[in-house]
């Protein structure tokens, strides 16, 4: 079994730091075509891809029948679940394992919990948490911009 | 008496004739040149002015998400581009996907 200290949300911490943090987890495994976590699901813990791919889609009308729709793939090493740390703490896509995965699910009590008595090792995590979100609100910005740019040229033209 | 009866009514006979004629050809159509165009499209073998264009076979459900799903991992990747050296080149660079080619 891996353990993913490489982390993108564990960047910067000491292996000791990085290890504690992932001890507050427990290990799921998901069989190919296993959902982790449906669209609109309360959303308790984040999960560290620690083997394998999760995918993230959303359902979309095709043909009048709904279709879950690949958003983006996840691969190891990174994290998911970020609604978990971020009002009203509900999933916005739904997440499942496209092939044997394995995943560390790191409750948001415990880790505010732990945040809370070592908050250096809080403001890393946080802004790593930053960063990993920013990084993606730039890349679906940039995507909706390209599908836009299209939509205009195809209407306009 | 008689001859001239018969010659009047002749007579009376081939006016109303001409007469007759002459209203026929009013009532006609005019006749104007063949129109090329009618007779370029009535020429055709294979089509008709009122066939309807074929119908392109549907794509299968699971080829369209397949499409679909390779769409979404080449805007990612040309977002991801975009995202490490943000230019307008980059921001509207083409990628081979089906969607959009």
């Amino acid at each position: 079994m891996t353990t993913p200290l490489n982390a993108d949300f564990l960047q910067g911490l000491s292996t000791g730091e990085a290890e504690r943090i992932l001890a507050l987890g427990t290990r799921v495994t998901l069989e190919s075509g296993e959902e982790l976590f449906r669209l609109g699901a309360d959303a308790k813990s984040i999960y560290l891809i620690a083997q394998g791919r999760i995918d993230l889609t959303m359902p979309m009308q095709i043909r009048g029948r709904e279709q879950e729709v690949l958003v983006e793939e996840r691969r190891q090493g990174q994290t998911l679940g970020w609604s978990a740390l971020i009002p009203p703490y509900r999933f916005t896509l739904r997440a499942a394992a496209p092939l044997r995965s394995e995943v560390i699910a790191i409750p948001r009590e415990a880790l505010t919990g732990y945040f809370r008595k070592h908050p250096e090792t809080g403001y890393i995590v946080t802004l790593n948490v930053a960063a990993v979100v920013g990084q993606r609100l730039s890349l679906f910005e940039a995507m909706w911009a390209r599908e836009m740019s299209r939509m205009v040229e195809l209407k306009c033209a | 008496m008689l001859l001239t009866g018969i010659f009047a009514s002749f007579f009376a006979l081939a006016i109303a004739v001409i007469a007759f004629g002459a209203v026929v050809k009013q009532n006609e159509p005019p006749r104007t040149p063949a129109d090329p165009l009618q007779t370029r499209e009535a020429s055709h073998f294979f089509t008709s002015p009122q066939a309807r264009p074929l119908e392109m076979p549907r794509v299968p459900v699971e080829a369209l998400l397949s499409q679909l799903e390779s769409h979404v991992r080449l805007e990612q990747a040309a977002a991801e581009s975009f995202v490490a050296d943000p230019t307008s080149a980059l921001l509207h660079s083409r990628t081979a996907s089906p969607f959009v080619n």
